[in-house]
């Protein structure tokens, strides 16, 4: 059945184009459109030139027809600007115009004639899925493919630069060919995925964001958690936020993100947010600096003051100057090209404007708080990631905030680094600021004044920090790891459960107890179990590196590199950010090849193997998921890499299968889902599964539990150790010392592109002055044991040794 | 990834206010319309090379010289094809090549690469942001600026994205080199997706990180880093003006005009 549908009312087209300048949403989407116009553009070449050196065939040119059925007008503007961009690469010049204009007619003709070219219009959505959706896109292509040549290559010729002739053929034909062949295969991809979240142009142009949805809750108010002794007391009438009741829910969404939440934070105090992935902690920062209910639409009940002013009254960018909001994903807020464009931003927008020596003034103060230099020229993206995330908290501390929330700030940082933030948070407290911080482990829940655990929306827990971590019971029933060291003590009669090493040491002599391991301990069977016998008595390494040395531009990364890996080993790849972790697994599967020196990977030398013959030993598993997943369902994905490798199809199901069983996916629940719908923790078994299609003996995780909760961390654990056993060998880089202590076999510890140490993780761990200067902490069960001689690294193990001491 | 081509010298060029930086590339792109005869485009050329050295950007200009090369190669091979003249050359007489239309076709040679490196002196000089402010000051809409800011912050990290978004797919054994120029194009669709994928899971986040700083479409953006203009500012701009006034009045008496037919 054909059903009307057009993207554009003709009777709209100014109200459209200025529309998108009105909207943060359409702005932002406008940016990301000529973002990924120019980030295509540059690096992904079909290698096909139609005027060498000059135009050649690039798959960027199919994203404003795409773009534009997507997006409408956005689209026309993205298209444009991205153009101009491309252009900020060596050709700014007059031409631009044209080529500003000729794009911007190429993203946004597609949106105009869409549904309007009479008889000829499908009547349907942008996809081509018929034969009258084929000849409508085609139709489309050639008018806007031509007019963005005919523009380019007239304004060109206007110029003088070259003759028309010679321009716009080539233009036309790259455009034509690119989005004939391209663009239907991503229509096909983006439009569900574009509809499912609510971004297509006319989606974002008629959202309702609800302003007064706050009604008055009817439901009485019910403390049913656990208050900790003297909280009650300390809530003052000066709070700074102060929540009531507070519930949330999700639109479409049956549970509340938000259930009755009743707390207050005053000046000078800092809260932690505990809780799992999905417990609520995010949505309740969003709450805090009034994103819900003015950008994120729901039911939103109770009342929620925030310096003295309901969340519900003063839009989100009116509030910025007392609630800074630092996001889990803190790149997300870095929007200048340099240090002084990113502190200068949030001032920009102040009413009245702020003089230029209060600019000042704020700029050095909050750079000096967070201990960054004053290179106001430095662009961001050339400082580490920990230099980044204290960039963002000056950004936010230059508006003098009265509240400041951090949303799990210190995910993905080494322990360096989280060293450095705790720093500055304890600076900003002590200065007066009230802070409130989400956490999902509880690293760093001694910086808090208050600690609020939550579990599925609801406050099940609020106390003190000292409280919380002498409870392991509780921290373990609502997904937060407990404190190893009290774990070791839980099931003694301990007067009150050890937080430090100190503390751990007098409860052992107060019950005289001593550290003294059994040779199950020592010889790795209580960590480890069972291992299969993989290795034979004398086996052949599985990989060589020898003599290898590797650079990126004049720049070493790696030097003299110099070891084995064994088949059916766990090895774990140790070292700061930027010691060579990550490029010594590139090297491994191909997708870098020494400058100096080789490797052989079951025999073959990697810089004359082809990558396919590699694959089918070395599986890389990449830290983020997203930069793999494409298809439209779980099965599609996994299929992938075999279908790649030339399958046949009978074989194909079968290694699907597996695969997703290895992963623990139901082939059944999870074959038909689409992939991006999926939590992280999911996505990665994805990942996982897609690669275990290539049969790989070999598998390498880039810092696999980034991100996840600790119930999500241990099923990716349990998963690669199964995997292990199964008998692949596994490579495994990670900043996790604790996964390291309980999971592998064997250690590699890098500084600067060099392998400093290799050995046991109990070996390694031994010296822990050496682990430290490459910037890592061994964990405090071994700081805790080496106070007896002993290097243990899990609670079993500790468990197991504590014994009378008789002497 | 880094894809600015701003270059952090500290020069008296880059020290120049962002209006004056604009305005002189403005004013070499009007000086290269206004001649055609390669001798005096040769003398625009100078004086880019000139300001190219004194902002230190021998680097830039190594960077694209392949590119600029070719456009100028392009535009002196091909013009004498389509431009009639008196002077055939020898050989090529039977294509309809004459001399005159060599010598414009190095005229337009000469006046592209007045543009391009043109365009990589202000690109070498300012930061986007002086860019995108100078524009505002100048009198264009300051959202448009900051959207062109924004977006080229975003280029880098997902050219970064895809270079990962390439290894993940590689390492899944695809091969972008095999296959006919359609089964070529349409591995693509692996590369792009997750990218796009990758760009559009942000965007209500992006949105809201923007209003958490306090930006709003609707809201007065302030130029907070008002550059003033120095005396060095005014004396290129008075140079500018009289050298724009000396070749508008060459170019109304047709001197460095060449006089050609298509």
């Amino acid at each position: 059945m054909i059903t009307q549908f057009a993207c554009y009312d003709p009777r709209r087209w100014w109200a459209d184009l200025v529309s998108v300048w009105q909207d943060t949403r359409l702005i932002v989407v406008t940016a990301q459109i000529a973002a990924i116009y120019a980030a295509i553009l540059i690096p992904f070449k079909a290698g096909i030139p139609l005027i060498p050196g000059f135009v050649e065939l690039r798959p960027a040119n199919a994203i404003p027809i795409v773009a534009s059925l997507l997006f409408g007008p956005a689209a026309a503007w993205g298209a444009g600007i991205g153009n101009i961009i491309g252009d900020c690469f060596g050709t700014l010049g007059p031409a631009s115009v044209f080529g500003f204009l000729g794009n911007f007619l190429f993203g946004y003709l597609p949106y105009l004639m869409w549904g309007n070219l009479g008889w000829l219009s499908s009547g349907q959505p942008p996809l081509v899925q018929s034969w009258r959706q084929g000849m409508e896109y085609g139709l489309i292509c050639v008018v806007a493919s031509g007019v963005c040549a005919g523009i380019i290559g007239w304004g060109v010729e206007l110029l003088g630069l070259l003759p028309f002739v010679v321009l716009a053929p080539a233009i036309f034909f790259n455009n034509i060919v690119m989005s004939l062949l391209l663009g239907p295969p991503l229509l096909m991809f983006l439009y569900p995925r574009v509809q499912r979240w609510h971004l297509r142009y006319e989606d974002i142009r008629s959202s309702f964001v609800a302003q007064d949805n706050l009604r008055p809750s009817g439901k009485p108010s019910s403390v049913e958690y656990e208050l900790s002794p003297g909280i009650a007391d300390a809530r003052t009438h000066e709070s700074l936020l102060d929540c009531k009741n507070l519930s949330f829910y999700y639109p479409n969404e049956q549970n509340p993100a938000l259930q009755n939440l009743s707390f207050s934070i005053s000046p000078g105090e800092m809260v932690m947010l505990l809780g799992r992935s999905g417990s609520g902690k995010s949505t309740f920062c969003y709450a805090c600096n009034g994103l819900i209910p003015h950008m994120i639409a729901g039911e939103l009940t109770g009342s929620l003051q925030v310096c003295g002013e309901s969340t519900r009254v003063t839009p989100v960018w009116k509030r910025a100057d007392r609630v800074g909001l630092v996001f889990q994903d803190f790149e997300t807020q870095l929007v200048g090209t340099t240090m002084e464009a990113e502190l200068l931003h949030p001032l920009e927008y102040r009413q009245p404007p702020l003089s230029f020596n209060d600019v000042k003034r704020r700029i050095s103060s909050a750079l000096s708080s967070v201990g960054l230099e004053p290179s106001l020229d430095r662009d961001p993206m050339t400082m580490s990631g920990g230099q980044r995330q204290r960039l963002v908290i000056a950004s936010v501390l230059v508006q003098e905030p009265q509240l400041f929330i951090l949303d799990e700030p210190s995910s993905d940082l080494d322990p360096v680094t989280r060293m450095q933030l705790r720093q500055t948070l304890r600076q900003l407290r002590d200065a007066g600021m009230a802070l409130l911080m989400t956490e999902q482990d509880h690293d760093d829940l001694q910086l808090a004044d208050r600690v609020i655990l939550l579990d599925e929306g609801r406050i099940v827990w609020e106390g003190s920090p000292d409280a919380l971590l002498r409870d392991p019971h509780t921290m373990r029933n609502r997904g937060i790891r407990p404190l190893a060291l009290t774990e070791c003590f839980e099931e003694l009669v301990c007067e009150s459960l050890p937080l430090t090493i100190d503390e751990a040491v007098a409860c052992a002599e107060k019950m005289n107890l001593m550290i003294s391991p059994p040779a199950a301990v020592l010889d790795d069977t209580i960590r480890l179990g069972e291992l299969p016998s993989l290795r034979g008595s004398q086996p052949d390494p599985f990989v060589r590196f020898e003599d290898v040395y590797f650079q990126y531009a004049d720049q070493p990364i790696l030097r003299n590199i110099n070891c084995f890996i064994y088949p059916g080993e766990f090895l774990a790849l140790l070292g700061a950010n930027g010691s060579g972790k990550s490029t010594c697994a590139r090297l491994l599967n191909g997708l870098l090849a020494p400058v100096e020196g080789r490797i052989l990977i079951d025999g073959l030398d990697t810089r004359t193997t082809s990558m396919n013959e590699l694959v089918k030993r070395v599986g890389l598993v990449f830290q983020n998921p997203d930069h793999q997943i494409f298809a439209d369902t779980v099965w599609e994905e996994v299929a992938f890499g075999a279908k790649n490798l030339g399958c046949s199809q009978e074989e194909i199901v079968v290694r699907v299968r597996e695969s997703l069983a290895a992963v623990g996916l139901s082939v059944e629940e999870s074959a038909g889902l689409d992939p991006f719908s999926l939590r992280k923790g999911e996505r990665q078994r994805v990942a996982v599964a897609s690669i275990l299609a290539t049969r790989p003996a070999m598998l390498i995780f880039d810092e696999p539990t980034t991100g996840l909760d600790a119930e999500e961390t241990d099923r990716m654990m349990a998963m690669i150790r199964d995997l292990n056993r199964k008998g692949h060998t596994i490579v495994m880089i990670t900043h996790s010392m604790r996964s390291v202590a309980e999971y592998a076999q064997r250690c590699l510890l890098m500084k600067d592109g060099q392998i400093v140490a290799d050995g046991s993780p109990r070996d390694i761990f031994q010296d822990s002055a050496l682990v430290r200067t490459a910037s890592l902490e061994i964990p405090l069960l071994s700081q805790f044991s080496q106070r007896w001689g002993y290097t243990l690294l899990t609670v079993n193990e500790v468990k197991a040794s504590l014994k009378p001491n008789v002497r | 990834m880094n894809v600015s081509l701003y270059l952090n010298h500290g020069t008296w060029v880059h020290r120049l206010d962002g209006r004056t930086k604009t305005l002189v590339v403005l004013g070499f792109f009007v000086l290269a319309l206004c001649f055609s005869h390669p001798a005096y485009l040769l003398g625009i050329l100078a004086l880019v090379v000139g300001g190219l050295v004194a902002a230190q950007a021998g680097i830039n200009v190594k960077k694209i010289w392949v590119l600029a090369t070719l456009l100028v190669c392009y535009s002196m091979m091909l013009w004498p094809f389509f431009v009639e003249g008196e002077t055939p050359v020898p050989v090529f007489d039977v294509f309809g090549v004459t001399w005159e239309g060599c010598v414009f076709g190095l005229g337009m040679g000469i006046r592209l690469l007045i543009m391009v490196w043109g365009g990589v002196w202000l690109l070498s000089t300012s930061t986007i942001e002086e860019l995108a402010q100078a524009s505002q000051q100048l009198g264009l809409p300051a959202r448009g600026g900051f959207v062109f800011s924004l977006a080229f912050r975003w280029v880098g990290i997902l050219m970064g994205a895809g270079i990962g978004v390439i290894q993940a797919q590689r390492s899944r054994g695809l091969d972008l080199s095999s296959g006919s120029i359609m089964e070529r194009i349409r591995k693509y669709v692996p590369l792009v997706v997750p990218l796009i994928g990758h760009a559009l899971r942000q965007t209500n986040l992006l949105a809201m990180a923007l209003e958490s700083k306090g930006f709003h479409p609707t809201a007065h953006r302030s130029v907070l880093k008002t550059g003033k203009m120095k005396s060095p500012d005014y004396a290129v701009l008075i140079f500018l003006n009289m050298l724009l006034g000396m070749s508008g009045w060459m170019w109304w008496h047709g001197i460095g005009t060449l006089t050609v037919r298509f």
